[in-house]
Parts: C-alpha cells; sequence; structure tokens
C-alpha cells in the first residue's frame, strides 16, 4: 500500500465495512424479527421495518429531559462512534483490514466496554429510578460476562501465540485444525453466551418486553426519545452484528477476502452477511424456544461460560 | 486416518468428555443431566473407536462398540425411568450453589493437570497428553457426589467417576487386558441397577428421592 | 486341584440355594460347604507352608501361603456365621418378617459372598481380584438391604454409592501400576500378574507409582473402612443382619487389606519403604483417633462393634506400615483373632437383639443376671476385642508395637497405644452398663439353646487358644508374611 492509492484504498475498505454494518445491523435485527414472527405464525413486518424506524426516528426533535447533563447526549454518540472504529479496524470482510493492523482483541474488547459503560452513565443521568435499575443490572452482568470473554480470548490466541485479531483470522483460515480444536469451541462457546449477555437477547433480557420491572437494557433507554434514540437503536444493532461477524470469522473463516482487490472484497462482504444472516437466524430460532432467566439466575450461566473459557484455556496451555 | 486428524479427533472426543461433566454442574434440570450424561458415554465410546482405528485392534473396537451401548444408551434410559418416576425432577439448591461449584470444578482441573504430570511425562504421544481430562472428570464427579442431595445426582456423581477412569484407562493403555475391562464396565452396570433398585425401594418407603430426607442413622 | 474345589463348593451350594426354597436342612448344607472350605483351607496352607506355590487355570489361581491363611480365615469365620444364618433365618421366617424366598436369595448371596472373597485372595492377577472385590460390594448391598427397613435402605445407598466410588479409584490404581509395568523395558508385553509385577517392581516409574498407591490406599481403605473413607461403615454393618455383619466385618474389611497388602510389596519395590510407609500411618492413626472419639458417645451397641471394627484396620494399617517380618506375622495374626472374637460378639448382638428387641445400650441391662450365656459370651467377647490375655489379640497388638519400635515408628504406636486406651475405657462403660447390674425381680433366668452358644464360645476358645499356644499356625504365619515383608 502506497502513497494516496494506499490511503483511498484504506478508506474505501474500511468505509465498506463500516457502511456494511451500519445498514446491515438493523437489517439483521429485522430478519431475526421476522424469523421468531414467522415460528410464532405471524406475517411480522416487513425486513427493512428497522431501517424505515431509524428514519423515522431521526427526523424527529430533540427532547432532553431538563435535569439531564451533556453525559446525556454523548452517551449514544459514545455507543455508535465505538461501533464504527470496531467495524473499522475489524477483519469482517477482509482478513488484511488496512486500518486494523494493530487490532488486538483485548483491545476491541475494552472499546466495547467503553461504549456500554457510556449508555450506562447515560441512563443514571437523568435520575429516575428505572435508568438507575437498568445501569446497575446492566453492569452487573458486564462484570459477570467480561472474564468469561477476556479468558476465552485467551483461550484462542495461546494456540496461535498472538492476539492480533486479524492475524487470528488470518491463522484460523490457513490451519482449519486449529479451529476443530477443543479449546476454540469452548472459547467460541463462552463466546456466544457473553454475545448473548452484551446485546440483551433471551435467555438474558428480553428485547421486547414491556415490563419495566424485567427490563435490563431497556430501562436504561427509557428516556431516550427521537435522533438520541435512533442513535442508540443503531449502536446497539451495530454491536450485535459486529460481535457475530467477529464470532463466525473465528469459527468459519472461509469466504473473507485474504488478498487485495474489490473483488475479493466483494465476495468477502457478501459471505460476511450470509454467515452472519445464518447466526441471526440460528440465534432467532433458539430464542423462540427459551424463556427468560431469573436475574439472579444469571450468575450460574454466567459462571458457566467462565468455567468453560478457563477449561479451554487450560487445555489450550497445558495440552500443547 | 492421517496423524493429525487422528490427533484432533481424539482431543475434540477427550473435551467433550470433560465439558458433558461440567454440565452435569451447570444444569438443574436432572432430565438435562441425564442428557449430558449420555453424550459423554457415547464420547467415552467414540474415543475408544478412534484409539482402536489407530492400532487396528479389533478388540478395542469392540469394546468401544459396547461402551457406546452400555454408557451412552442403556444407563442415562435406565435413569431415565427414574426421573420420569420423580414429580420434583430438578436439583433442589444443591449444597454447593451452582457459580461456586462451577468454580471448584475449574479448580480440580487444574489439580488434576497438576497431579498426573509424571503419569503424562511417561507417555509423550496425543493420547498422554489428554489423560488429565480423564482425571478431572473423575475429580468433578467425586465432588458432584458430595455436594448433591437428590439420589439420582449422586449416581450421576459415581458414573462421572467411572466415565473419568475408563477414558484414562483407555488412553493411557490403550484398554487394559479385555478381561478386566469388561468386568469393569459390567460391574458398573451392576452398580446402577442396584442403585436404580435401591432409589425404587426409597421412593415406596420414603416417598421421595432426596437424600436429604434419609438422616436416621447418625451418631 | 484343592483351590478349584474350594471356590466350586460354594459356588454350588449358592445356586442350590437358590433354585430350591429355603429349609433348616439346606442352611445346615451350606454350613457343611464352609466346612470343606475350611478343610481345604487347611490342606492348602499345609502344602504351600514348605513347598511353592501351588497355581490353577494357568496362573489365574494362584495359592501362597498368605492366600491360604486367608482361606483359613475365611473358612473360620464363615463357618461361625453361616451356622448362626440357620437359626436367624428360622427366626425370621417364625416371626413372620421373611420368606422363604427371601430367605433363599438370603442364603445365595451369602454363598456369592464367600465365593467371591475367596476368588479376590486366590486370584494370581490384580485385575481378578479388584473384580471380586467389585463383587462382593454388589452382594453385600443387598444383603445389607435385607430386612428392608428405612434405616437399612439408607445403609446399603451409602455403602454402596461411597464404596463404589472408593473401588473405582482402586481400578484406576491399578490401570496406572498397569502402565508403568507396560512401560518398563521398550514396551514389553505386560500383565497384571502379581508375580510378574512383583518382578519387575524395582523398574517401574516411581511418579506415577505414587500416584497410583495413593489411589490405591483411597480406593481399597474405603472398603477396609480407614477414615475419612469410614461413614459408612457403622451404618452398613449395624443395619445388616447380624450373621452378614459378622462376616462383613470379620473377614471383608480384612480381604481388602489383603489386597492393600498384595499392592503394598510392589510399592515398597518402587518407591522404598519411606511413601508407602507414611500414607498408611497417617491412614492408620486417624482411624484410631476417630474411632476412639466417637466411640465414647455411642448409644447403640451394634455401631459400637462396628466403630471397633475402625480401631482395628487403623491398627493393621499401622502394623503393615511397619513392614518388618514379625510385623505382618503379627498384623495376620490380628486378623484371625479380630475376626474371631468381632464375628462372636456381631453373633451374640444378634441374638441380644432377637431377644431384648431393641440396640440400644441404655435400654439393656443386667444381661448376665437374666441371660447368663449370652452376657457372658458377650462379656468374654469385649474382653478379647479390648486385646487382654490370654485372648490371641494382646499377642498380636504386643508384637505389632514391638515391631513398629524396631522401625522406628515407635511414636505412632504410643499414640495408637493412647487411643486404645481411651477405647478401653469406653467400651468397659458400655459394657458393664449392659452386662451388670440385677434384673428386675421374679423375672426367671433365660437360657439360650445350647446350638446357639457351643459354636460361639467354640470361636472364643479358638481365639484364646491361639494366643497361648502359637504352634499350629506359627509356620504359615512366618511363610505368609515373607511374601509382603520387606
Amino acid at each position: 500500500m502506497n502513497g494516496i492509492g494506499g490511503v483511498i484504498a484504506a478508506v474505501l475498505v474500511a468505509g465498506a465495512q463500516i457502511a456494511a454494518v451500519a445498514v446491515g445491523g438493523p437489517l439483521l435485527v429485522g430478519v431475526m424479527r421476522k424469523v421468531r414472527c414467522h415460528i410464532e405464525g405471524r406475517v411480522g413486518p416487513p425486513i427493512h421495518q428497522p431501517l424505515r424506524d431509524l428514519r423515522k426516528l431521526f427526523s424527529k426533535q430533540c427532547m432532553r429531559p431538563d435535569q439531564a447533563s451533556w453525559v446525556f447526549g454523548v452517551g449514544p454518540v459514545v455507543l455508535v462512534a465505538t461501533a464504527v472504529l470496531i467495524a473499522a479496524i475489524s477483519p469482517l470482510a477482509t482478513t488484511h483490514p488496512p486500518l486494523g493492523q494493530t487490532a488486538d482483541f483485548f483491545a476491541i474488547v475494552f472499546v466495547l466496554l467503553l461504549g456500554s459503560v457510556a449508555l450506562a452513565l447515560a441512563a443514571l443521568d437523568t435520575g429516575t429510578p428505572f435508568g438507575g435499575m437498568g445501569s446497575s443490572r446492566a453492569m452487573t452482568i458486564g462484570a459477570l460476562a467480561e472474564p468469561a470473554l477476556l479468558v476465552a480470548i485467551l483461550a484462542m490466541s495461546i494456540p496461535a501465540h498472538t492476539s492480533n485479531l486479524p492475524a487470528l483470522v488470518r491463522i484460523g483460515l490457513a490451519h482449519p485444525q486449529l479451529i476443530a480444536s477443543p479449546e476454540r469451541f469452548l472459547a467460541l462457546g463462552s463466546f456466544l453466551v457473553v454475545i448473548l449477555a452484551e446485546s440483551g437477547r433471551l435467555p438474558v433480557d428480553n428485547p421486547s418486553t414491556h415490563l419495566e420491572l424485567t427490563m435490563i437494557h431497556e430501562a436504561m433507554v427509557l428516556e431516550y426519545a427521537g435522533p438520541d434514540l435512533g442513535l442508540v437503536i443503531l449502536g446497539e444493532s451495530m454491536r450485535l452484528a459486529l460481535l457475530l461477524g467477529l464470532l463466525v470469522n473465528l469459527l468459519a473463516p472461509w469466504g473473507i477476502a485474504d488478498r487485495a482487490g474489490a473483488a475479493a472484497l466483494v465476495i468477502g462482504l457478501g459471505a460476511l452477511v450470509g454467515k452472519v444472516v445464518v447466526a441471526g437466524i440460528v440465534i432467532a430460532t433458539f430464542e423462540v424456544f427459551t424463556a427468560k432467566l431469573r436475574l439472579f439466575r444469571l450468575p450460574e450461566l454466567l459462571a458457566g461460560a467462565f468455567v468453560l473459557a478457563v477449561v479451554g484455556a487450560f487445555t489450550a496451555l497445558v495440552v500443547r | 486416518m492421517s496423524g493429525s486428524a487422528y490427533a484432533s479427533s481424539l482431543e475434540l472426543a477427550s473435551g467433550v468428555v470433560l465439558v458433558c461433566a461440567v454440565v452435569t454442574l451447570w444444569r438443574r434440570s436432572l432430565s438435562a443431566i441425564v442428557k449430558a450424561l449420555a453424550v459423554q458415554g457415547v464420547a467415552l465410546g467414540v474415543v475408544a473407536l478412534i484409539l482402536g482405528v489407530g492400532k487396528h485392534d479389533g478388540v478395542l473396537i469392540a469394546v468401544a462398540c459396547l461402551v457406546i451401548a452400555a454408557k451412552g444408551v442403556v444407563i442415562p434410559v435406565l435413569l431415565g425411568r427414574v426421573v420420569a418416576g420423580d414429580p420434583a425432577s430438578r436439583e433442589a439448591a444443591p449444597i454447593v450453589n451452582v457459580p461456586a461449584s462451577l468454580v471448584g470444578a475449574g479448580a480440580l482441573t487444574f489439580l488434576a493437570y497438576g497431579a498426573t504430570g509424571s503419569v503424562v511425562a511417561l507417555i509423550p504421544t496425543t493420547a498422554g497428553r489428554l489423560i488429565p481430562l480423564g482425571f478431572a472428570t473423575m475429580l468433578i464427579g467425586y465432588f458432584a457426589m458430595a455436594v448433591r442431595r437428590k439420589a439420582v445426582s449422586q449416581i450421576v456423581g459415581l458414573l462421572l467417576v467411572d466415565n473419568g477412569i475408563a477414558l484414562v484407562a483407555f488412553l493411557a493403555t490403550a484398554g487394559v487386558p479385555l478381561l478386566v475391562e469388561l468386568g469393569a464396565s459390567l460391574d458398573v452396570l451392576l452398580a446402577v441397577v442396584v442403585l436404580r433398585v435401591l432409589a425404587a425401594q426409597m421412593w415406596s418407603k420414603f416417598g421421595v428421592l432426596d437424600l436429604d430426607e434419609m438422616r436416621e442413622l447418625h451418631d | 486341584m484343592l483351590a478349584i474345589v474350594v471356590l466350586a463348593v460354594p459356588f454350588a451350594a449358592g445356586i442350590a440355594s437358590a433354585v430350591l426354597p429355603w429349609r433348616r436342612e439346606i442352611g445346615w448344607l451350606c454350613t457343611a460347604t464352609i466346612g470343606v472350605v475350611l478343610v481345604c483351607g487347611i490342606g492348602l496352607a499345609a502344602r504351600v507352608v514348605h513347598g511353592p506355590p501351588i497355581t490353577a487355570f494357568g496362573g489365574a489361581l494362584r495359592v501362597d501361603a498368605l492366600s491360604a491363611f486367608m482361606v483359613i480365615v475365611i473358612g473360620a469365620i464363615g463357618l461361625l456365621a453361616t451356622w448362626q444364618s440357620v437359626r436367624y433365618l428360622s427366626l425370621e421366617i417364625a416371626a413372620g418378617r421373611s420368606s422363604r424366598r427371601h430367605a433363599s436369595l438370603y442364603s445365595a448371596l451369602v454363598q456369592g459372598f464367600v465365593t467371591a472373597m475367596l476368588l479376590a485372595v486366590l486370584a494370581g492377577n490384580v485385575g481378578v481380584m479388584w473384580v471380586a472385590v467389585e463383587a462382593t460390594t454388589i452382594i453385600t448391598t443387598f444383603l445389607v438391604g435385607y430386612r428392608q427397613t428405612r434405616g437399612s435402605l439408607e445403609a446399603s445407598w451409602k455403602y454402596i454409592a461411597i464404596c463404589s466410588v472408593g473401588i473405582a479409584m482402586a481400578f484406576l490404581g491399578t490401570v496406572l501400576v498397569y502402565l508403568a509395568a507396560l512401560h518398563v523395558g521398550h514396551h514389553l508385553h505386560a500383565n497384571l500378574d502379581w508375580t510378574s509385577l512383583m518382578a519387575v517392581s524395582h523398574h517401574l516409574d516411581p511418579g506415577v507409582m505414587r500416584l497410583a498407591f495413593a489411589l490405591l490406599v483411597l480406593g481399597y481403605g474405603t472398603k477396609v473402612g480407614l477414615a475419612p473413607m469410614h461413614s459408612w461403615l457403622p451404618d452398613a454393618h449395624s443395619q445388616a443382619p447380624a450373621p452378614v455383619s459378622a462376616l462383613m466385618s470379620g473377614v471383608l474389611l480384612t480381604v481388602a487389606f489383603y489386597a492393600l497388602l498384595r499392592f503394598k510389596a510392589i510399592a515398597d519395590g518402587a518407591l522404598g519403604v519411606a511413601f508407602p510407609r507414611a500414607l498408611l500411618v497417617a491412614a492408620g492413626l486417624l482411624s484410631l483417633v476417630v474411632a476412639a472419639s466417637l466411640l465414647l458417645t455411642q448409644r447403640d451397641y451394634k455401631r459400637m462393634l462396628a466403630y471397633h471394627s475402625v480401631e482395628h484396620m487403623g491398627l493393621l494399617a499401622l502394623g503393615a506400615a511397619a513392614g518388618t517380618p514379625l510385623a505382618i506375622a503379627a498384623v495376620l495374626l490380628h486378623i484371625l483373632g479380630h475376626g474371631l472374637a468381632k464375628g462372636v460378639l456381631f453373633l451374640t448382638s444378634g441374638e441380644i437383639l432377637h431377644a431384648e428387641g431393641t440396640t440400644e445400650i441404655a435400654q439393656i441391662k443386667a444381661l448376665l443376671a437374666r441371660r447368663p450365656a449370652l452376657g457372658g459370651i458377650f462379656g468374654f467377647g469385649l474382653v478379647a476385642l479390648l486385646g487382654l490375655p490370654p485372648f490371641s489379640l494382646f499377642v498380636s497388638e504386643l508384637n505389632m508395637v514391638r515391631a513398629e519400635t524396631q522401625v522406628g515408628l515407635g511414636w505412632a504406636a504410643a499414640i495408637s497405644l493412647g487411643c486404645m486406651a481411651v477405647i478401653f475405657g469406653a467400651v468397659m462403660s458400655h459394657g458393664r452398663h449392659m452386662l451388670f447390674g440385677s434384673g428386675p425381680d421374679g423375672e426367671r433366668v433365660h437360657k439360650t439353646p445350647g446350638i446357639v452358644t457351643v459354636p460361639l464360645i467354640g470361636g472364643l476358645v479358638g481365639c484364646a487358644a491361639l494366643g497361648v499356644v502359637a504352634w499350629p499356625l506359627d509356620s504359615l504365619l512366618r511363610a505368609a508374611a515373607q511374601v509382603v515383608a520387606l
């Protein structure tokens, strides 16, 4: 990559990934909703309904509570900004994201955490009881899920001798036996449970609940309206799409572009979209048949994910 | 079978055995625990099968099929009948709560790796490196027997101990002499039958399958 | 040939009693079978004490001096137990608590139990030995739960749960020993024969053998009743029918101990003396301390006898830890003496239970006044068990202490003597409460039938005779000790 040509190519690739995630995120949510409705025997809204909802929200007047401070407005922006950053540097469509040569997996996790913390702080900022309740629940789940996630990443990094995310995906593509190994499966299993916890899907949190006392994520965003709410919804759907994209690229990296060229990039984007849609359908189907766990049973679920990750890390460390 | 496919399938099957042991500590529903045990039995048989195919040992392959039949099918079916007969088929709060027992399982895995260093050093092959997984399963089964209150959970713990030991036996020696292995499997089957009979008697005398109810004998 | 007869005769008797409905004649037949076993055992002992070990079935069965001695132990106590079983079963059927079908099941199970124990001591292959010990666990579970009360159900559940785990650990230990043997000298074909394991014992990998021996002590130690794996013992031995308790407490524990002795010999070769000694001393002292502390507050005389077994198993472990020929000979003599005395006591307590209807110490008084024969036998049995002369336990305990002091375990011997003193006091006070005092006026003196008292007195007399005169067994004990001693 040299000079102006290199910079333009980098911007194009990053822009393609960001656009894919930004548009694909709400579409993914729409697909999952449609699958649920079909299984439940209903027709359901069209797949692009979330995009229309976003357009509606962004055209509304911006309303903020009087007693909220600047944190209230900054929270959703930070959420979307972190999602955009990760979309730019992650190996989603290509194994050589031009801006992501130093994209360390641990760093990506902390950037995601930054987004969650920003939203939680913003919810506290309103001063309402539901905001505080939602923040504390979300942070509790985060505190239990983060160790599991970190140990799972450790388990994946040890056999590959690196925690650089694009390198991990490249090594997985080159050596399939690293993927078909117990520690990778354990780590990805743990990762999946953490994804369900962090993005507020069943069995951790019901994304379509209207009962305030059972809300976790919804309670945090109860006070948002108009463009702020649009940013929050966009950020959440982008995070879901990102996390699922990382999961599928670590589990089944075939199709991803590993050399330069527009054709390879397009194929890579297509493969990404396909795999993420499949993952989303699987999760949506699973959600139909699952009930929400009681709040104080969540530590059991996340402790199980933690132990699976620990066992995987130990297997990676000692059995090799 | 090529070298790396042999190694990774062996690792995968052994890993499934350990994961099923952890799942029995994780889930509360007794029927889910029995299903995990069935999966573990099949995985154990697959390990023996892979070893037998790798060594072209017909006897070991036959033993593997026997193991899959006995531990993957017969014993879980027997246990399933006991569970179906008990209306309260969820584990009541165990003596150690679920997150703590899961952390305990992790600690026991560490302990297993530490204690079996000399054994692993003796066998430098892929199979040898996986022996600590069998030890860990055995320790987790021991732990499960100590902290569970339901009778079926104690049987599950005993079966975990036995599956772990069978895994170690297969990996370490590619089968102890056939007579002993058959004797061991038969004895486990008999032990489970006996426990089933006792569970049925317990059900008729006590009305529940909760071991906490049986506290008449003590000092 | 004799070895095969020893196994075949009780096996056939077991099948016969399973098939035919129970009558007193069948019961006497079973007793006679065990008598045949005892006689054959003496015959075997006479042959191997000065000659080479006998093998059969190509080495699957192997009779050396140690095995022959154990056959005599099993035969002697089995004879007492089956003799009493006849009366026990007749009483149960007469009282309506059992049926003939059930009694024939009992009889068959007892014969199967004895056969399995005989197989365990006669096996030349440690794998077959393991299978036989596991078989005894399964058979005795049904025997423990024979009375089908809530208590016996709880006891049999605990028994099989704990002992199955123990046996599984012993299996893992056996597998590890086999593994170590496989890796001696370029993967030569190895087998689980005890003789070939002994031959290569000096070349076995020490790390693996350490782990294996620890697992074997934990595993077989569960069946022996060493603390901390002893919790099944009081329940199982107190809830089982009296003849079964006598067999279990007198013989089964020591058969498991025999298995430990065989493995200790291999471990001594591979690891030297220090590590096995340390493990056995720890287990033995812990058992003694646990038994001493729990005997002080016992309220049930059958549980008291069961905890007393834990104490004696601890003493055996200490003696085996010393490991010299004198120590092992004393251990073997102790096995026989303890088996006889404990068997007699359990059988007597079965009679007392039937006569008085309760197992609580507090509710039994003035046994000597009201039932002199039973009270006398019980009293003398307690005296025997506490290690007082002239009974053989005095001699064996003395020699064990001597041997322990000789090898530098004097401190352990001192602790064991302290525990034994505590137990002496506890058992004496319980026994005094049960035996002495005067009964309510006007109650007549019950006479116990001779058919009950004669064999029990015979057992006690045998125990005493062994303590005074050693010659019938002297050479056998020496030869047996040489097999596994250092």
